[in-house]
């Protein structure tokens, strides 16, 4: 069903949808005297204090950063030669282009990491302030300080280590990464380090409802932009809670068990990323559907051997997954790309019927295929109690129940692309140049894997934003300068 | 400065509000600029949905422990008014909410400290912002606003919550802002402040015909009878932010002062010896009766002399909360002097008549160019 039906046809059973027919029905015969005289006592004290605000230290302060907002500085799209757009929007744009198809790393305990810290450092590189040269060592570092406080803070709540129901951790932890690293890239001494961090804290957080809509990039997004503002905020001086990550009241506001920690000592510090690395996806779909697709595609592989290479679509009875309990992941009939992305049900049939996954498998034609349909009404879950909703511990089994009443199953307990399993240096690069060549020319495609494989070494990480922006090739191997 | 409107359950309405209306008709080309009854209706919609998503949690009827309202309430609020102002379908309302449930929220911690402002400037912002996407054709989950267990929607920042319908279109519709009217602050500092001030105020008399004038050596302990809320009990403040959220602050203040206004809160003021002084003589008690919502707090001062005599004054409603509304020369008193700060009297006299005549207005933004 499209999302229009599901309008119509349950406003008047969803509290959302009264909402919205209220807020587009009401009209103005139905002000009253009483509200109106009210409306206008507000508004004018609202004005006034208002007025009166812009003569206060926060307010110079923010009036000054938002002015960024109508200068000539400006960060890269990536993908984009045409137009620019000042840094916050830059790391806003990319950002959501880095989560919009589920694609991006994923880590344990559960966030998207990556994506909430790299776009905001790349755009702030660009739009140094004095246009100062950033190294690729800078970004690197500055890049795990981005993540290593994410992991961090998840690891300050049991909560975290499970799929999550209430936050969704990218616009949690991910905000107050950004924040982390943009701090770290630009410098700032400690207390404006801890008051990026209180600021942060203030746009943190998203429902995790609008997982599996075309909202859930925009989270990723949000926490790479509003971690950089609130870097930038700290800069200009102003002030948050000293203490945001030890008060319930503080970080403690996301989780219902929240126990804070401090960091290890400098001295040889322990990287998370060191002990626990990420998954690599291998398909733009929800984490937990990859062991789904490595199950179905295995026991495909199983019934074309059994049944002389054909696939047996007509005399499949039932198809039933094995998989943890994950309400936001359990979709029957998904109806749109997004909730294809998120959808046990989805993947499995897709990886039946289809023998692997690819980026293809979520376009329309193939999200409303048929075939696709029919084996979905035939498949059911099951949430064994052995199965638990975390990244590290979780598996799936497939089962088909032929007609003629045999059952072969496959168990995939660690996907290819799994922290445990991870993607061969040839698997990353092959997945890279083909998301990358739709975009970007070849030399470009390359020039930026050879960047990043040399990070360390390069001298002015500004030569990524240019690859990235797709400039034409030879201006490009001079860039290319190493240390 | 903590000095906009409050509403019952506990936000800061307006302020989420105004500015995103007063952008959005900016934003809007010539033709097709909303007139004053639709701006007052988009901002009536936009208070309206904040106070029926508060009624949705019995926890939103008192003072917040965890999420700052107006973060929370005040995001979807500016959401559903810019959604009105730029006359989205249907749908896009939907979707403009769900949009902004992503972006709102944000601890407590951070309130008393100079980030709050912050919390209202995101607000009405992102509420813009989210109806400005919705306007393109963005969408969100449709059931951002019911209740789906084990996937929050916008009950993720309630611990309790229990959504409602409003009522149908078309049909009678009771604006909330109709039945509960809003608290004007009469200065700078948080609401519960008020009731305290009030009350020392009161007191302060009581003393002044007791020993002729104020004599702070002639007291020896200071007793405050408030509600239980942390982020408002303060001892001793040490910013101007705290300042504003400290009972113990606001009520030697208005003791030593005979009122609190404006210049309570400066460095100077907040750090002199005698207020000090009196600082260390307040303790503070939570009767069981006193309870963190503002509908049914008070305030009680009370003078422990060394003389033995106890002098007290309590402050069930302050003047300017909803039971004892700001009359129309005190509201206009508080915007002259405010706008004064930084406007030309011409400027503040204009902006006071089109608020005034704003149901008769035939384009809107021409309050916005006023400012």
């Amino acid at each position: 069903m499209a999302k229009t039906d599901v309008l119509t046809s349950v406003w008047g059973g969803t509290v959302t949808g009264n909402f919205a027919k209220v807020i587009h029905g009401l009209n103005a015969n139905q002000l009253t005297d009483q509200v109106i005289q009210r409306s206008k006592r507000m508004i004018l004290d609202t004005l006034g204090v208002g007025l009166l605000g812009t003569s206060t230290e926060v307010c110079h302060k923010v009036a000054q950063y938002s002015k960024i907002y109508s200068t000539d500085l400006s960060s890269t799209i990536w993908g984009h030669l045409d137009f620019r757009l000042p840094p916050l929007y830059a790391a806003f744009v990319n950002g959501v282009a880095v989560h919009s198809m589920d694609f991006d790393d994923t880590w344990h305990p559960a966030t998207h990491p990556s994506g909430a810290v790299l776009p905001a450092l790349i755009a702030l590189s660009e739009a140094f302030p004095q246009k100062k040269k950033i190294s690729g060592l800078d970004l690197l570092l500055a890049f795990n300080v981005g993540i290593e406080v994410q992991g961090r803070l998840l690891h300050f709540s049991r909560e975290a280590r499970n799929i999550p129901k209430r936050f969704h951790p990218p616009a949690v932890v991910g905000t107050m990464g950004s924040a982390a690293a943009c701090a770290k890239l630009l410098a700032l001494d400690q207390p404006d380090c801890k008051n990026a961090l209180a600021i942060a804290a203030s746009y943190a957080g998203a429902p995790l409802a609008n997982a599996a809509t075309q909202i859930k990039p925009l989270h990723v997004g949000n926490a790479a932009k509003h971690g950089l503002e609130a870097a930038c905020l700290a800069l200009q001086g102003l002030q948050g809670n000293k203490q945001i990550l030890d008060m319930e009241s503080g970080m403690g506001a996301f989780y219902t068990d929240y126990s804070p920690q401090t960091l290890p000592t400098l001295h040889s510090y322990p990287w998370l990323l060191d002990q626990q690395d990420v998954a690599i996806k291998r398909f733009p779909a929800h984490l937990a559907t990859h062991w789904v697709a490595d199950a179905a595609s295995s026991l495909r592989r199983k019934l074309v051997e059994r049944t002389e290479n054909l696939f047996p679509l007509d005399k499949i009875e039932k198809v039933i997954l094995k998989v943890p309990e994950v309400k936001y992941v359990n979709r029957p009939s998904p109806a749109s790309e997004h909730e294809a992305r998120h959808s046990f049900q989805f993947v499995a049939c897709s990886a039946l019927l289809d023998g692997s996954m690819s980026v293809e498998s979520f376009t329309s034609e193939n999200v409303h295929r048929p075939a696709l349909r029919a084996l979905l009404c035939k498949t059911q879950l099951e949430h064994p109690a052995d199965n638990t909703p975390s990244f590290d511990s979780l598996y799936c089994e497939v089962s088909v129940t032929l007609r003629d009443g045999n059952t072969i199953s496959d168990r995939c307990t660690t996907f290819y692309g799994h922290w445990r399993k991870p993607l061969e240096k040839e698997d990353l690069e092959k997945k890279f140049q083909s998301n990358a060549l739709g975009t970007l020319p070849a030399e470009a495609v390359e020039g930026i894997i050879e960047t990043v494989y040399n990070l360390e070494k390069v001298e002015d990480c500004s030569v990524l934003s240019t690859f990235l922006s797709g400039q034409s090739a030879r201006a490009l191997p001079e860039k290319l300068r190493l240390l | 400065m903590d000095f906009d409107d409050t509403w019952h359950p506990a936000t800061h309405p307006s302020g989420a509000v105004l500015p995103a209306l007063l952008a959005a008709s900016q934003m809007l080309p010539p033709n097709t600029k909303p007139n004053g009854l639709e701006f007052l209706l988009a901002f009536n919609v936009g208070l309206e949905v904040q106070g029926r998503l508060m009624h949705f949690s019995t926890e939103a009827h008192d003072i917040p422990k965890r999420f700052h309202p107006p973060s929370v309430v005040g995001t979807l609020g500016s959401a559903a008014a810019a959604a009105k102002l730029l006359s989205l379908s249907s749908a896009q309302c939907c979707h403009a909410l769900g949009i902004a449930a992503s972006l709102a929220g944000a601890p407590m911690a951070n309130a008393a400290t100079q980030a709050k402002p912050l919390h209202v400037g995101n607000a009405t912002r992102l509420g813009l912002e989210a109806a400005l996407l919705a306007a393109r054709g963005m969408e969100a989950n449709p059931l951002i606003l019911d209740d789906i267990p084990g996937c929050s929607g916008f009950s993720a920042f309630y611990s309790v919550y229990h959504p409602k319908p409003l009522s149908a279109p078309g049909g009678h519709h009771e604006f909330l802002l109709e039945k509960q009217d809003i608290a004007f602050k009469r200065f700078p500092a948080h609401l519960g402040m008020h009731w305290v001030v009030d009350a020392a105020l009161s007191v302060r008399n009581l003393f002044v015909n007791y020993a002729g004038s104020f004599s702070p050596s002639l007291i020896r302990t200071i007793v405050l009878k408030i509600p239980v809320s942390k982020y408002i009990n303060r001892p001793f403040p040490s910013s101007e932010h705290q300042a504003r959220h400290s009972f113990q602050f606001n009520a030697c203040a208005a003791l030593l002062d005979g009122e609190v206004g404006l210049g309570s809160f400066s460095e100077s003021s907040i750090q002199r010896q005698e207020l000090r002084e009196l600082l260390g003589k307040v303790v503070v008690e939570h009767p069981e009766d006193n309870v963190a919502n503002f509908d049914k707090m008070y305030g009680e001062v009370a003078l422990l002399l060394h003389s033995g005599d106890v002098l007290t004054g309590k402050c069930d409603t302050f003047y300017g909360h909803w039971r004892k509304p700001l009359s129309k020369e005190s509201l206009l008193k508080k915007f002259r002097s405010n706008a004064s700060h930084v406007l030309p009297e011409e400027k503040i006299e204009a902006i006071i008549t089109l608020v005034d005549n704003l149901e008769n207005l035939s384009d809107s933004s021409q309050l916005a160019c006023s400012l």
